[in-house]
């Protein structure tokens, strides 16, 4: 081994340098390279849409070319960050409802008052609220998913069942459920303790909100007689229905594993969620989720996307993308393939949109994202289910913790 | 004093040694054999989770969430290795990442072995300011200084790019190269060292004849490291590659359980097991040098 | 003096200070390329980090560009939260256990592998690197998976052997707990670079000084401490302040092995406690000083083994 060689591995590290300078992927975009972050659902689930959309935007502008990259949940937020931080964001991000808020009040989006997109005047509502802020339009409804009653078939015919109209029809099906599967771990409906989705919605029943602005300040309302009265008919309802552990959530395990494994015989959850319930799928069905009164449906949280065009974007190229994706056309296919439109004229009568019809949604607060992290509403469902606090004093504990962050 | 009684001690001298021997052989071997027996108990508890991970690979999904686990498929299938294959831009995200992690680790090793050189062998001002500036920068917790260097790399035009990669990855692994080779260098014995510089040979020559085969193992262990952290690295390969072809494999295995709805664990054991294939290739290849015996007649040149 | 060696030692007086120049940049050319790389694209980010730190930067000023000078009110708003010490004790207990299981089995498993059998050894560093080379997101859903109270092979392997009635057991139930499998975790994932590198340094072992000791007489213990012990100084200095810095500020394991419905102030390890309190809730001016806090934390828990390490560079010469 002598200087030589040395030299001659020094060479061919400098020459690799090279060579990955020279291949790798184009660094710099054409002349007219609209960016659109996407999350990963529209590659796997409809390609088609977003290749038509391309067409048409391309077709209407021609010398533009669609760059869509394809994002996932868990990081997309701080990688939008690094592109705000260095100047080269997206032209057109999908962002989560829930994540809006906070970047809407940080001035991240482009206020797209003025534009006029396909089906505005009849945006579903809860879809519509998450993309709006200090009165201006930053966030275009893009689709939702809801929350059903996923049931064995099989199970609910051994005791005669009726689909249930009510909630304590549903509870009176439970028990008689539960009598004839008795085993430890089986749950009529598996609801998971901690989930605040499920929990909120028997609050949203009652009239309750988990908070209100009060002269511009929030205040948190759990504690309030309406949200209380919901929270005490979860608890009737978890602890006649389900045999989920109290202090877990909804994805520890995933409902839909446990109908496979053959514990649960419904459960509240997702749309999509037959997909993966093993051997049973050809025995489930699905349901709306009775509100408490009868023949009404509980209002469900609405889950979706909107579409935002960040700052420094070129805004009309971007809202004539949004417009191209969001048309008829594309709206129909996304219902076929299960979800639910963003237009009340497209809504059909399926269970997923029937579920729809009512919803709720989180306090519009910048803050919001930190209560959801701070695990707030968790702790008080644990406390109230495994019996540590009274409802009242745990949704007081909760309602304090809210007031406290919202106006941080 | 040579008679019979002498001949006679001399010879049974020479035979009783023998048996002492053969008993000793045989005490060693048993030893070793006991030694192997560990050996491969240890291996089976600590490679346990990968072969859990590589067993429900094959597995079908129905039998990934049973109730009750099983040790192997009774039905195996190929499915989900076919489906992470004909996954978006699985070929070109495998060259991709052979691409970085060869470029880091042939500049890293180069690079960092000659300063390592420098600080353990030269006497210079500043010789420890720099290792005590290493040794702070490994400490530096990595997650604030994600968006500062995003910034930096979309001023160079560095950002979805390999290049820009590569250059943050030499960043986050030069300190930790340069920290370790420097150990492995004060480790060798000055006798080895010594006997280089007789032939009269500048200093630079003499240290990269005789040191570089005496630190062969620590440039091994060294190279190993820096090839499964570069391959592994998650948090700025996932900010700084945006667009799909030219991102690696380990973020290309995030969009497995990245969607909103179910995630698909046999595509993703899969997958990772599929990840792990060239880093075993690597070692393999590199292993036979952290071996005994290397040292040996180093002295002696 | 021969004829040649005067020879020799006339021409290096005749160019002596080109000579002594040239010598003497030498070191400096070495360390010349890691200076240029790290200072080209970490200066900028260590600037930012450091003033960052005496800013409010939240969202709003990242979109902008432009922070709010606040002097020392992220420190002061950090040093007063009660959540911080009780994090900074929790995890030094935890980096404590975490660096002695991990230094302590990795070498004694660098031993093992000594004695084996060439054949046993191969499929051990083998396994090693397969353990190695899983990326820890992977690690920590295989983790999980077998660990889970429904279906945890764990659960069903205790019960099988009659250690007790493991069946639906939660290995997450209390704080203790849930850390004590983090550790578990990590010493997994962390022992194959300790022993690798242990026995790599144990390779570099000359054989015939261990011979010449054994001809003297010594016994193994002896050989350990005159022969291997000095050469392998380093190297556990190297790997004990490793060890700590990493585990000091490990996050993916902790955060995603706890869950981040689970993840709250009484579980909170610093790494995870950073990333919360400064960048998911988009208060980066804040991370930036809770960053440098760590700094300082991390290089006061290694200074032992750091300013061992520097000494030695400056004995060996």
């Amino acid at each position: 081994m002598n200087i030589r060689i040395f030299a001659a591995a020094a060479l061919v590290a400098a020459l690799s340098v090279v060579a990955v300078g020279v291949s790798g992927a184009s660094g710099g975009s054409a002349a007219n390279t609209l960016t659109v972050w996407l999350q990963v659902d529209a590659q796997s689930g409809w390609p088609e849409v977003v290749a038509a959309a391309n067409a048409q935007f391309k077709a209407q502008n021609p010398g533009w070319n669609v760059d869509v990259q394809y994002q996932t949940w868990g990081t997309h937020l701080s990688k939008f960050d690094a592109t705000l931080a260095g100047g080269n964001s997206p032209d057109v991000i999908e962002m989560g409802n829930t994540e809006m808020t906070k970047y809407m009040a940080a001035g991240a989006f482009q206020d797209l008052a003025g534009v006029s997109f396909p089906n505005q005047s009849t945006w579903l509502a809860g879809l519509a609220a998450s993309g709006r802020y200090g009165g201006k339009l930053y966030g275009v409804p893009y689709y939702a998913g809801s929350r059903v009653v996923t049931y064995r078939t099989d199970l609910f015919k051994q005791v005669n069942a009726k689909i249930p109209t009510s909630q304590n029809e549903f509870i009176a099906l439970a028990r008689k459920i539960g009598t004839k599967n008795s085993a430890k771990s089986f749950s009529p409906v598996y609801i998971a303790g901690t989930d605040w989705y499920v929990a909120m919605s028997f609050v949203a029943d009652y009239g309750g909100k988990i908070a209100m602005t009060r002269k511009g300040k929030w205040v948190g309302t759990l504690d309030k007689p309406a949200a209380l009265a919901g929270l005490a008919a979860y608890k009737r309802f978890f602890d006649a229905s389900s045999r989920a552990q109290k202090t877990t959530d909804e994805a520890h395990p995933q409902p839909y594993d446990v109908i496979a494994q053959g514990n649960a015989a419904s459960t509240y959850g997702a749309g999509w969620f037959t997909c993966c319930v093993g051997d049973y799928k050809s025995k489930v069905a699905q349901f709306v989720m009775p509100s408490h009164t009868k023949g009404q449906p509980i209002p469900g949280f609405l889950g979706g996307s909107d579409l935002a065009v960040p700052i420094g974007a070129n805004k009309t190229a971007a809202a004539a993308w949004i417009s191209a994706f969001t048309d008829n056309a594309s709206m129909s296919v996304l219902r076929a393939k299960g979800n639910i439109p963003n237009t009340t004229s497209l809504l059909g009568n399926s269970v997923n949109e029937r579920a729809a019809r009512k919803s709720w949604f989180v306090p519009t607060s910048k803050n919001w994202i930190n209560v959801e992290n701070g695990n707030v509403l968790r702790t008080m469902l644990s406390r109230i289910l495994t019996g540590k606090s009274s409802i009242k004093d745990a949704a007081s504990v909760a309602s304090d913790n809210i007031t406290f962050t919202l106006n941080q | 004093m040579t008679s019979a009684s002498e001949v006679v001690v001399r010879q049974r001298a020479e035979v009783v040694p023998r048996a002492a021997t053969i008993t000793r052989q045989r005490r060693r071997r048993l030893r070793r054999i006991a030694w192997n027996v560990v050996g491969l108990a240890v291996f089976v508890v600590l490679v346990f989770p990968v072969f859990w991970m590589i067993s429900t690979a094959f597995k079908p999904d129905t039998e990934i969430n049973a109730f009750s686990p099983t040790w192997f498929s009774s039905h195996p299938t190929l499915q989900h290795f076919r489906d992470a294959i004909a996954r978006p831009y699985f070929w070109d995200v495998v060259k991709n990442s052979l691409i970085i992690v060869g470029a880091v680790v042939a500049l890293s090793m180069v690079v960092a072995f000659l300063a390592a050189v420098a600080l353990a062998k030269y006497r210079f001002t500043g010789n420890k300011l720099f290792v005590v500036l290493v040794i702070g920068i490994l400490m530096l917790p990595q997650a604030g200084l994600v968006i500062p260097l995003y910034v930096v790399l979309a001023k160079y035009h560095l950002t979805n790019h390999l290049l820009g990669l590569v250059f943050t990855h030499l960043v986050i692994l030069l300190p930790f190269a340069v920290w370790t080779l420097r150990g492995f260098i004060l480790g060798i014995p000055k006798e080895l060292e010594e006997a280089a510089m007789v032939d009269g040979s500048s200093r630079l020559g003499a240290f990269t004849r005789i040191l570089l085969p005496l630190v062969a193992p620590g440039l091994v262990a060294t190279s190993v490291f820096v090839f499964i952290t570069s391959w592994n690295e998650y948090i700025f390969a996932n900010v700084i590659l945006t667009d799909q072809q030219n991102q690696t494999l380990t973020v290309w295995l995030s969009y497995f359980y990245g969607t909103s709805r179910e995630t698909d664990w046999g595509g993703l054991m899969a997958a990772s097991t599929l990840t792990a294939i060239p880093v075993v290739i690597f070692f393999l290849l590199v292993q036979r040098k952290i071996a005994f015996g290397l040292t040996a007649g180093a002295v002696k040149a | 003096m021969t004829v040649a060696a005067e020879a020799t030692a006339h021409r290096s007086r005749r160019r002596p200070r080109l000579k002594r120049i040239a010598q003497a940049s030498i070191p400096y050319l070495l360390i010349l390329p890691v200076i240029l790389v790290i200072t080209a694209i970490l200066g900028y980010p260590l600037y930012k980090l450091a003033t960052l730190s005496f800013q409010q930067y939240g969202l709003a000023e990242l979109i902008q560009r432009k922070g709010v000078w606040i002097g020392l009110d992220n420190y002061s708003s950090v040093l007063h939260d009660e959540i911080f010490w009780r994090t900074l004790l929790r995890t030094v207990i935890f980096t404590a256990a975490n660096v002695v299981l991990t230094i302590g089995i990795g070498t004694l498993l660098a031993f093992l592998l000594v004695r084996v059998s060439s054949l046993v050894r191969v499929l051990l560093t083998a396994g090693l690197v397969l353990v190695w080379s899983m990326p820890a997101v992977v690690a920590v859903q295989v983790w999980f998976w077998m660990t889970n109270f429904q279906n945890g092979i764990l659960n069903h392997v205790l019960t099988q052997l009659h250690v007790g009635d493991y069946s639906q057991h939660d290995w997450y139930a209390t704080t203790f707990w849930k850390l004590a499998m983090v550790t578990l975790l990590i010493v997994w994932g962390a022992i194959p670079f300790v022993t690798i590198t242990v026995y790599a340094g144990l390779a570099q072992v000359p054989r015939e000084l261990v011979e010449a000791a054994e001809i003297d007489g010594a016994g193994p213990l002896r050989v350990f401490r005159d022969v291997t012990y000095p050469i392998l100084k380093p190297i556990f200095l190297i790997l004990t302040s490793l060890s700590i810095i990493w585990d000091f500020g490990v996050f993916t394991q902790p955060y995603l092995l706890i869950g981040s419905s689970h993840v709250d102030t009484s579980n909170y390890l610093m790494g995870v406690y950073v990333f919360i309190e400064g960048y998911a809730h988009s208060d980066f001016g804040r991370g930036a000083a809770i960053s440098l806090l760590m700094l300082l934390m991390v290089a006061t828990m290694s200074i032992f083994y750091v300013r061992r390490m520097v000494k030695m560079g400056e004995a060996a010469r």
